[in-house]
Parts: C-alpha cells; structure tokens; sequence
C-alpha cells in the first residue's frame, strides 16, 4: 500500500530527568486518521507538543507534507495549515468568545467568522440558539471548552489536525460527533487531509482508526495499520490445562481459575496445534492493552 | 448493507462480501465505480482503512480494478473469468488438503477415497 506522510519524524529525543523520548524514525500517514495511544507519562503530550511547536527544546528533524521542516512553523503556511486542540489553556482563561474570534482572525488568514459561528451552534457549544460574546472561557466546563476548540480549528481550511486527548472531556454523544466530525474532515480532503490524535478512548475511537501508534516509557512499542494489527495480533482463549504451556508462547496472558485469555502473534499460532484454543480478532482496545502490559512498569 | 460489529465476521470480510453479491448479480455494471472508500467509510462509520481492506480484497478477486485517483472500477464479470476464479480457489483448497495428508502421512489412494467418501456425503 502506498504510503505518504504528513509528518515526517527522524531522531527525536527529549530527556527529562527521569524520562527520556526516543523516537528513530515516526511516519504519519496522510489522508487517515492516527490514533496515539499509551499510558499515561508515555510521552504521549510531550511528542505532540514538539509536532506542534509547543516545546521547543528537542533534538530531531521534523517534515511536515514532505515540503516543511520544523524551522518553518512559525513562517505563516504552515501554521495556516494546521490545527491544534489540547487540554491545556490554548484560550487563555480570561478570554471572552469575542476575543477568541478576533485574536483566532489575527493569528490566522484562513479562520472564517461564520464557520465558526456555525460550528458552535453545531456543537451546541452555548445553551442557547445565539453565541454568548461575553461569556469568558473560565465560566465553561472542560467538556464545552473542548467544543469551542474544536469550533475554533474546524472554523479554518486546514490539511492537520493534531488533537490532544480531544475525547476525553466528552460525553459519549460529543464523542459520536467527534468521530463523525473526523471522518467528514478526512472525506472532505479526499487523500489530502489527516488526523492525529492522542487518546485514553481507545474503545470510543476504534471505529474512525485507520493507524494506530502505540507509546510507551518514550518509545513506539507498535505503529500500524489497524487491519494490518489484527491481523498480527490475535485473541486467544484456552482451557486450564493449557496455562503454563501457552504461556510460554503468547504475547500477553491474562489467566483465571477456569482457563486462561490472551493475544499471540499470529506467527507463533502454529505453537499452539494441539491445544483446545478458540481464535478471534482482538479488538483496538485488546491489541493495544496487551501492547501496553509488555512494557508498562504497572505490575498486572 | 448491513454492518454486524460482533459477529466473528471482520467487518471488511462482510464489506467485500456484500459488494461481491452486488457485483455479481449485475448491481454493478462494468465500468461503473465503487462509492470511493472515505465516503464508504463516512457512511458505513467506520474506518478508511477498513473499506480500504474491503476493496482491496475485491480487487485481489479480480472483481474490481483500482484506477489511480478514481476509485475501484468494476470490471467485466464474464463467466469464463469467473470460473477460472473459483478453479483458483479449488486448486488452493487442494493443495491444502494434500500437504495436509503429506503430514499424515496418507497415501495417494487414501486420499483420492477420502475426497470421493467427501463427495458423496455432500451429495446425499
């Protein structure tokens, strides 16, 4: 399958005192939507925040649509072409909504006042039918704080966006929407638009996941395709007497007085001829679990 | 069509499948296009590369052809291409079956009286 990127990462590294970010080489796809998953302190904000320009203080080179690199984010085009939402005061908390749409015209071209306007009502960002222009970013809850971001990027023309934990403020119904919202963004670009974003709503999220990238302890324990996991990954589970000898042999095992459940390899299902295993395909959230218990330092 | 998320089927499989019906039932004719896999994938709400996957396997089947920046084209579905499909399958399924009895160490003839044993079961 032919593969184009929309960020480029080669050699990242960000040592913290007792953390360190070590990424050789990191391909976003363009034209789908990238799922970054890990537990938490993976490193999962601060690798976002060095695509974003957040963090500055990194080692590495960075290729943004195989025509930028990272000295170029602050030269308006490539700003201009991405999106950011994170959970931290990317509006200032003192800020009114009219300000957020006059500082958001003058920092970008291409941010459209009716768009945003749109948007908002769209989402249901205020309780009532008009736009509460005064009403300051500190008085709304996270959840509709997430939706005013979300207004605020989707109101301009990007190619990316990259979103950080942008579920995890979200009721289940928002969440719906966001899964929709990223699947006509991709539509509406036809191969030219892509999404990114790091989430704890594995489950949520699956069905708008085209590649997943899994972190943990500052490393890429697994990037790919989620059809191309599932079918290296598969879900097995077995009978008692079984225990001990699949355990040497799946990936990840879970075990319980009646029999025992866990991912293997798909190239190590031979091993398992003889015993009384039933197969399935595991879902996102079980690939990525098991994924995460190989190299978390939490003891299962 | 209708997508089942927990029927042990994979979603692409069932994708395919319901394409394949529709596209050899003349539902699509040669030449005509798929729904491109992003709008597929808007629609069905699921991911890109789920249909992605779908069409692909369609593709592999000779049913459809990819045409760079257009889509999947349905391609012309002639009995005579249709059967050399299946004699493909077959041949596989065969071949199977023989490294299988390879392993158990059968013989020629045992295994030619087990596939007319299997024949005749499945005509009665």
């Amino acid at each position: 399958m032919e593969l184009d990127f929309c960020i480029r990462a080669e050699g990242i590294k960000k040592k913290f005192k007792n953390f360190r970010l070590d990424i050789p080489q990191l391909d976003i796809p363009k034209g789908y939507a990238t799922a970054l998953i890990g537990e938490n302190g993976a490193g999962k904000t601060t690798l976002l925040n060095i695509l974003t320009g957040i963090r500055l203080d990194y080692e590495g080179k960075l290729d943004y649509f195989g025509t930028y690199t990272d000295k170029d984010r602050e030269s308006g085009k490539l700003k201009e072409q991405i999106g950011y939402t994170g959970p931290g005061n990317y509006y200032l908390p003192h800020w009114t909504i009219r300000q957020i749409e006059k500082i958001s015209e003058l920092l970008f071209d291409n941010f459209q006042k009716e768009r945003f306007k749109q948007w908002c009502s769209e989402l249901a960002v205020f309780s009532g039918e008009e736009i509460e222009w005064k009403k300051k970013v500190r008085e709304l809850s996270d959840g509709t704080r997430m939706k005013l971001m979300l207004a605020g990027v989707l109101a301009r023309d990007t190619k990316l966006l990259l979103l950080d934990e942008p579920a995890s403020p979200l009721d289940p119904l928002m969440r719906d929407k966001l899964c929709s919202m990223i699947r006509d963004y991709i539509l509406d670009g036809n191969g030219e638009k892509s999404v990114f974003f790091s989430t704890h709503n594995i489950s949520d999220m699956e069905n708008v996941t085209d590649y997943a990238i899994i972190m943990e302890r500052g490393k890429i324990a697994e990037a790919g395709f989620v059809e191309d996991l599932k079918e290296k990954y598969l879900l097995i589970k077995g009978e008692r007497e079984d225990i001990e000898a699949a355990g040497k042999i799946l990936y990840s095992i879970t075990t319980s007085p009646y029999g025992f459940e866990g991912i293997c390899l798909a190239d190590r299902m031979e091993q398992l001829s003889g015993m009384n295993v039933s197969v399935e395909v595991p879902s996102l959230f079980q690939i990525s679990v098991a994924v995460m218990k190989e190299n978390s330092r939490i003891q299962m | 069509m209708k997508i089942l998320q927990n029927s042990g089927i994979p979603i692409y499989q069932q994708i395919a499948d319901s394409f394949r019906g529709e596209i050899l039932s003349g539902k699509y004719q040669q030449g005509e296009y798929l729904p491109s896999i992003r709008s597929l994938a808007r629609d069905l709400r699921i991911s890109v590369i789920t249909t992605m996957k779908a069409y692909e396997q369609l593709e592999a089947e000779g049913l459809v052809t990819a045409v760079q920046g257009k889509g999947f084209c349905v391609n012309a579905q002639d009995s005579e291409m249709l059967r050399e499909q299946h004699m493909r399958k077959v041949e596989d399924a065969l071949m199977e079956a023989i490294q299988s009895a390879q392993i158990a160490g059968l013989t020629e003839q045992e295994l030619e009286q087990t596939l007319h044993t299997l024949l005749q079961m499945k005509g009665e």
